[in-house]
């Protein structure tokens, strides 16, 4: 079989100020359809451009990205984003935050609502239906965020540094929050491709981490994370654990020492 | 200290009781109010001639002595204003957003606003009236087109800050570009036109003024200009009253619609 999201020598490009900027370089890299991937790296690898590439948002300047056999060109509701940046709309409501990709999907209204009922319920801001954004705080908003994606029951979640601008506290809920939603919601059918520089966040969460290379970017290494799932925050305290963190992080490391 | 903190609470407590209407801040403005038309009666009829500036006293008679052709040339005016504005306004904000539509309508109008904008509208009154007679018609197309100088280019600037995350947000959940442009991008604007709104208001009446001033037959600046070749000043100040106070209310009503429309915006107060 193969993978549900195949990524073939991409390769993007931006024109700078002075000169060309290779962002990505020989990017290959396939998820498997349920998997839970990670990207790390360091920053201004390219790890972003990367999942907009998946996204439909920006094109690749050469190579392909083909989910489930179909080649991406634009975004599609069967691929939602989480941004780092907050994205919830503040003129809507939360219930009309949540319901948006259902509506440009032509969901029937009486299915709408109980979407969004549901997910309102899941990410416990049940009393904040009606609210507008302004009324919540940064985890609050991040939740709205995170159901909204979920909504249109993608069959692919992009996530870019989702928690990257929550304190950690309210990251590692979220965290322990997007774990139950992946046992309760995904029935393992969900991908997930999600960009961290948090090593801890990617363990924790993935069932593979793809380790990049500073710019350009490339594929390093692929590897397998062997925790069973459902998981609690406790496996974070256990030796496998602080290993696999204390290899990937040399990875980064050395990778950096190369490239000075 | 504990003194200071003893009366502060008292007046606290006052503060919170049922028959407290005005706040300490509203009492301030009204007493500021009340002073300045204490100093006028004090000062007009007496030291400062009734030529240069009238009392109090002859401002509101001369009101009663013209009520009928006040009220017919106040709505005149206000017909002018109202009209003008909201024809210009409703015009730019449309042609703003073309404009961001597409680059062909924004290479087409763009050339033509840009030599527009620096022309002051009151320097085209000459040739309004020229064209256009001193009926309403000239009134009309020369508001509108301040108005719309101001919100097209309002307009313009206000859609290139909404923030790409929202149109990327809204790409990704499956909205066709006339969907973005009617979920993001026009409610991501609105804060800043209700903006552009409130200077379209103070410029509308500016110019439906101004142009009453060079040409007309009815209206307050019409009125103005009579009374100022008879050295009326008792009806100049009225005229001046009263379009100060209308404009603002306009700008009042404005201010309200405009929060009832972005209430789901933070605000710093």
């Amino acid at each position: 079989m193969s993978a549900y999201i195949q990524i073939q020598n991409v390769q993007k490009s931006f024109e700078g100020t002075a000169r060309q900027i290779e962002a990505l370089r020989d990017v290959n890299l396939e998820v498997q359809a349920g998997e839970f991937m990670c990207l790390v790296g360091p920053s201004g690898c390219g790890k972003s451009t990367l999942v907009f590439i998946v996204a439909g948002l920006v094109s690749a300047s050469a190579g392909a990205v083909h989910v489930g056999g179909v080649q991406v060109l634009d975004p599609d509701p069967d691929r939602t984003v989480v941004f780092q940046g907050d994205a919830v709309f503040p003129w809507m409501t939360v219930a009309q935050n949540i319901g948006y990709g259902l509506q440009q999907t032509n969901t029937p209204k009486k299915e709408q609502e109980g979407i969004v009922t549901h997910l309102i319920e899941l990410v416990g801001l049940s009393g904040f239906r009606d609210a507008y954004p302004k009324e919540l705080s940064g985890g609050m908003k991040k939740r709205v965020d995170l159901a909204r994606a979920y909504a249109t029951n993608p069959t692919v979640l992009l996530m870019d540094e989702p928690f990257g601008a929550l304190d950690a506290i309210t990251k590692e809920k979220m965290q322990e929050d997007l774990m139950r939603l992946s046992v309760t919601e995904n029935d393992r059918q969900r991908t997930v491709l999600f960009v961290t520089h948090d090593l801890e966040e990617a363990i924790f969460l993935a069932d593979r981490v793809a380790v990049m290379t500073s710019r350009p970017g490339t594929i390093q290494v692929v590897l397998d994370i062997p925790f069973a799932r459902p998981r609690d925050a406790s496996i974070k305290l256990s030796n496998e654990f602080q290993e696999l963190r204390g290899y990937i992080r040399e990875l980064l490391v050395d990778d950096d020492a190369n490239e000075t | 200290m504990a003194e200071t903190r003893g009366n502060d609470e008292q007046g606290r407590k006052q503060k919170s009781g049922p028959k407290r209407i005005l706040t300490a801040e509203a009492t301030v403005s009204i007493v500021t109010v009340l002073l300045v038309v204490v100093i006028w009666y004090h000062f007009t009829d007496s030291i400062i001639p009734k030529l240069f500036f009238p009392s109090p006293m002859d401002t509101v008679l001369v009101v009663g002595r013209m009520e009928g052709v006040l009220v017919e040339y106040f709505i005149a005016t206000m017909y002018r204003v109202v009209v003008g504005m909201l024809a210009g306004a409703i015009l730019g904000v449309l042609c703003g957003i073309a404009m961001s539509w597409n680059k062909w309508i924004n290479s087409i109008l763009d050339p033509l606003i840009e030599a527009l904008r620096p022309i002051p509208a009151v320097a085209l009154i000459p040739f309004f009236i020229l064209w256009f007679g001193i009926g309403d018609t000239g009134k009309l197309i020369l508001t509108a087109l301040g108005g719309f100088t101001v919100m097209v280019v309002t307009t313009l600037e206000a859609i290139k800050h909404v923030s790409p995350i929202y149109i990327m947000a809204a790409r990704t959940l499956g909205a066709n570009r006339l969907t973005i442009y009617r979920t993001v991008i026009l409610p991501a604007i609105t804060p800043p036109l209700i903006g552009g709104m409130r200077v379209t208001v103070a410029l509308s009446f500016a110019l439906v003024i101004a142009s009453e001033f060079m040409g007309a037959q009815s209206g307050l600046g019409y009125m103005i200009m009579l009374a100022r070749r008879t050295l009326q000043t008792d009806a100049i100040l009225v005229g001046v009253i009263i379009i100060g106070i209308t404009s603002w209310i306009v700008d009042r009503m404005v201010r309200v619609i405009g929060n009832y429309l972005t209430r789901w915006a933070p605000r710093s107060e």
